[in-house]
């Protein structure tokens, strides 16, 4: 044998001894019988001493990864650095970051309504491989259906998120003032019918319009986000709740129906009762009302119920949040209308560019996780809010606080009957004609002319990306229960 | 004779000649690298960019020729966009330098305290345009912001007018606030103008007689005018990419009408990722600025030369 020949034939033997050690290992890993964080410890191991980048949203949001990644290094060796962006940031850098082949993220979270463009951009790893190797398969079932159905964790039947964030619009209530005999007596004068948390919007801003009279400038009846940016999270859901459709057979957009121009018109005659300036609340200012005591009714997301209720306001990371005044008199109902938007939530994915997909795959899977994320989601100054059947039925966060179980009951209620925002390519700027249209009815032009307007640019966009092709993505968006707008979920029997 | 010793001097120096011309070119070729990476190449692929349809939500990126400009011009909310930008430049930039003008004028004369209220007038040019926008958004809001209070106190009862979420209030906020940050600026360009003008000129007309307002038209202006072109221009070419306070303030809300054509542009190349559609935007803000820059150099030579 040449010296040429030998060497050859040593290299494929190599390849060969490297093939024959990584089969049989990657065949031993079943998938995981025993808890699911501790099949992802196990496996991590071998990567010990590597680097993940995670994106996580800057701010309260990042307390949650920077408070467990030290005990996955020690579990794991695997450190994790936590890349805090922006919210609307989070869209954008890693998807540029894909793009130009950078590779700087493994883990990131995504909005559900963002998963398209991603999956149409190659961004994102499928995760179904990594699930039947490494998860337990009655962990994926504890996911709350609403959150692991088609456009939500999977695109097209392939799983590309493990969700993590029980996202839903919930109201708080006052339970004092409308326990309040007088206000009750009075109201029912004023109005007719017994005054009791709101069910419906009419009976949400009847109650708001007499606490408003009544109080104000000490206390207004409601208040709800009506900045730009995010402003349409308010608008889906009672959009839905009312029979309103996003599109027609012909993909033409609908918005601007009779059902979207009324609730236009109904969402600026809500300023009224609302506290001046409220065309330019965020999400802290509404906070701030609420937990000083200010307002009578919020429709907002699921971690203002900890807050106010003085769960965990000890913890250094809570610090700049107002002081709860309202403990003790909160009550909750689902957003009133019927549909209550899931706004926003996040998905932990694996970026399709990064160099350490299983060892950040394995990362979210033990962050996920039933146990370790029943850990999380009861972190009293993390965002991330109840999205397992088992964080729902948790005797630990049912005795968090005296009104625990009653909160959690409404937002698995809540969640259950839940409307997503779009989800199809360009899904972002649709919703941004939807934004557009609010604030500028808000500043006083007509709702009809301002649906109208967003009704133009869906088209625009609709055209421009193809009729087709979006009405395909639509069609298969729409097989998710609950992304299909009506009054009312129509869950298929599994 | 002479013609063939030229010719041997020629032929013996070329190769050192040679040599001796082509050192400095090493010497600035790292620049001339480093120039077009950074500008002629992302210049030249943008341009090609533009060209192309580029978008998120498609798989394929045809070349469209000049299919995004077509789009372009005939978007109501880019004319819009850049109706918004051109009254910042021509409003905003006029007021900064009619305002900054004026104190100019007033502290150029020796006075009492003067380099403390220069200092003081400095100061908003120093804070960066986010920390300003958000500051002014604290100041514009309508319940807690002192212009309302300020405003209820001299009307003797609340006003919690929403500055900003109002469209016919919203651009006038950004206005005050972008000549609150860039008047010191201008003030800053021309004081320093005014202070090398030759006093003893303007001792020789006051003994003609002339008045203070023939003093200014005559005399201060037409000494002043390089100074106040290259203020204008620099002014000028800064507002026409104005975004900061944009995006602090309103958002280019209530709905589009405060957009200007750099907040557009941002929209739609890296939020909604249509970066043909972007780039060809990009170009036709570099063809304004071009313009504008070619106009105002200018007439800066003109000012120069007479």
């Amino acid at each position: 044998m040449s010296t040429r020949m030998f060497r050859i034939f040593s290299a494929l033997l190599a390849v060969a001894m490297l093939l024959g050690l990584v089969v049989p290992v990657a065949h031993a890993q079943g998938p995981c019988q025993g808890s699911s964080s501790q099949c992802a410890v196990e496996a991590a191991k071998q990567f010990a001493g590597t680097t993940i980048n995670y994106v996580r949203e800057a701010g309260l949001q990042a307390q949650d990864p920077l408070t467990m990644a030290p005990i996955w290094e020690e579990l794991t060796g695997i450190k994790v650095n936590v890349i805090e962006l922006a919210y609307l940031d989070m869209y954008t850098k890693p998807l540029q970051d894909h793009l130009t082949g950078g590779g700087a993220y493994d883990a990131i979270d995504l909005s559900p309504m963002w998963m398209q463009d991603y999956v149409n951009a190659g961004a994102l790893e499928p995760l179904d491989p990594y699930i039947e190797k490494y998860m337990n398969p009655a962990d994926m079932e504890d996911f709350l259906p609403v959150y692991r159905s088609e456009g939500v964790m999977k695109i097209n039947g392939v799983t590309y998120g493990l969700y993590d964030d029980g996202d839903v619009f919930i109201l708080y209530y006052r339970k004092d003032l409308f326990e309040d005999e007088t206000n009750k007596a009075e109201f029912k004068a004023k109005y007719g019918y017994e005054l009791t948390p709101p069910e419906t919007e009419q009976q949400m801003y009847d109650a708001a319009e007499f606490f408003t009279n009544k109080y104000a400038p000490e206390l207004y009846g409601l208040a709800m986000q009506r900045m730009e940016g995010q402003a349409y999270s308010w608008f889906v859901g009672p959009f839905s709740g009312r029979g309103g459709q996003f599109f027609d057979e012909n993909m033409k957009a609908t918005i601007n129906s009779e059902i979207g121009v009324q609730l236009l018109t109904d969402m600026v005659k809500q300023n009224k009762v609302m506290p001046p300036g409220v065309e330019k609340w965020g999400f802290m200012e509404v906070l701030s009302a609420w937990m000083d005591g200010k307002v009578a009714m919020i429709v907002t997301w699921p971690p203002i119920g900890r807050w106010s209720a003085g769960y965990g306001d000890t913890a250094k990371q809570l610090a700049w949040v107002p002081a709860s005044k309202v403990v003790g008199k909160v009550g909750y109902m689902p957003q009133p209308g019927g549909r209550p938007t899931l706004a926003g939530g996040f998905n932990m994915c694996i970026s399709a560019s990064s160099n350490n997909k299983e060892a950040a795959y394995l990362f979210i899977q033990w962050m996920t996780s039933p146990d370790i994320s029943l850990q999380r989601v009861m972190l009293p100054f993390a965002l991330r809010d109840p999205y397992r059947l088992s964080h729902f039925n948790s005797p630990l966060y049912r005795s968090a606080w005296p009104e625990a179980g009653e909160y959690l009951d409404t937002l698995k209620k809540a969640a259950m009957a839940g409307q997503y925002e779009l989800g199809i390519p360009g899904a972002r700027e649709y919703m941004e004609a939807i934004d557009n249209a609010l604030t500028a009815a808000y500043a006083g032009k007509d709702p009809k002319e301002a649906l109208d307007e967003a009704a133009a640019k869906w088209d625009a966009i609709t055209e421009r990306l193809g009729v087709e092709n979006q009405k395909k993505a639509y069609e298969q968006w729409l097989k998710n229960p609950w992304n299909r707008l009506g009054p009312k979920v129509e869950v298929p029997a599994e | 004779m002479v013609a063939t010793t030229e010719a041997l001097t020629l032929k013996s120096k070329t190769p050192r000649r040679k040599r001796r011309e082509l050192i400095p070119w090493m010497f600035v070729a790292p620049c001339i690298m480093v120039i077009l990476l950074v500008t002629v190449f992302p210049t030249v692929y943008s341009l090609g960019l533009s060209l192309t349809k580029w978008e998120i939500g498609l798989q394929e990126r045809p070349f469209i020729g000049l299919g995004n400009y077509i789009e372009l011009f005939s978007t109501a909310r880019f004319w819009h966009s850049l109706l918004i930008t051109l009254l910042v430049v021509v409003v905003g930039v006029s007021i900064e330098f009619l305002l900054g003008f004026g104190l100019a004028q007033t502290l150029s004369s020796q006075m009492k305290g003067k380099r403390v209220i220069v200092a003081a007038l400095l100061l908003p040019v120093m804070v960066m345009p986010v920390v300003v926008g958000y500051t002014w958004r604290l100041l514009w809001d309508a319940q807690y912001g002192p212009i309302n209070q300020i405003i209820g106190w001299i009307i003797g009862q609340p006003f919690t007018y929403t500055w900003l979420a109002k469209t016919e209030t919203a651009l006038l906020a950004i206005l005050v606030t972008e000549i609150w940050q860039w008047t010191p600026f201008m003030f800053l360009v021309l004081l320093s103008g005014l202070a090398v003008l030759d006093p003893e000129i303007f001792e020789a007309a006051e003994i003609d007689g002339a008045s203070g307002w023939a003093k200014l038209w005559y005399m201060t202006l037409p000494l002043m005018r390089p100074i106040i072109i290259v203020a204008l221009l620099i002014r000028g070419l800064d507002a026409l990419k104005f975004f900061d306070i944009i995006f602090t303030l309103t958002g280019g809300g209530p709905g589009n009408s405060t957009e200007t054509l750099s907040f557009y542009i941002y929209q739609m190349g890296y939020q909604f990722f249509r970066l043909g559609y972007g780039a060809a935007a990009s170009f036709v803000l570099l063809v304004f600025l071009a313009v504008f820059l070619t106009y105002l150099l200018k007439a800066f030579k003109s000012a120069v030369g007479s």
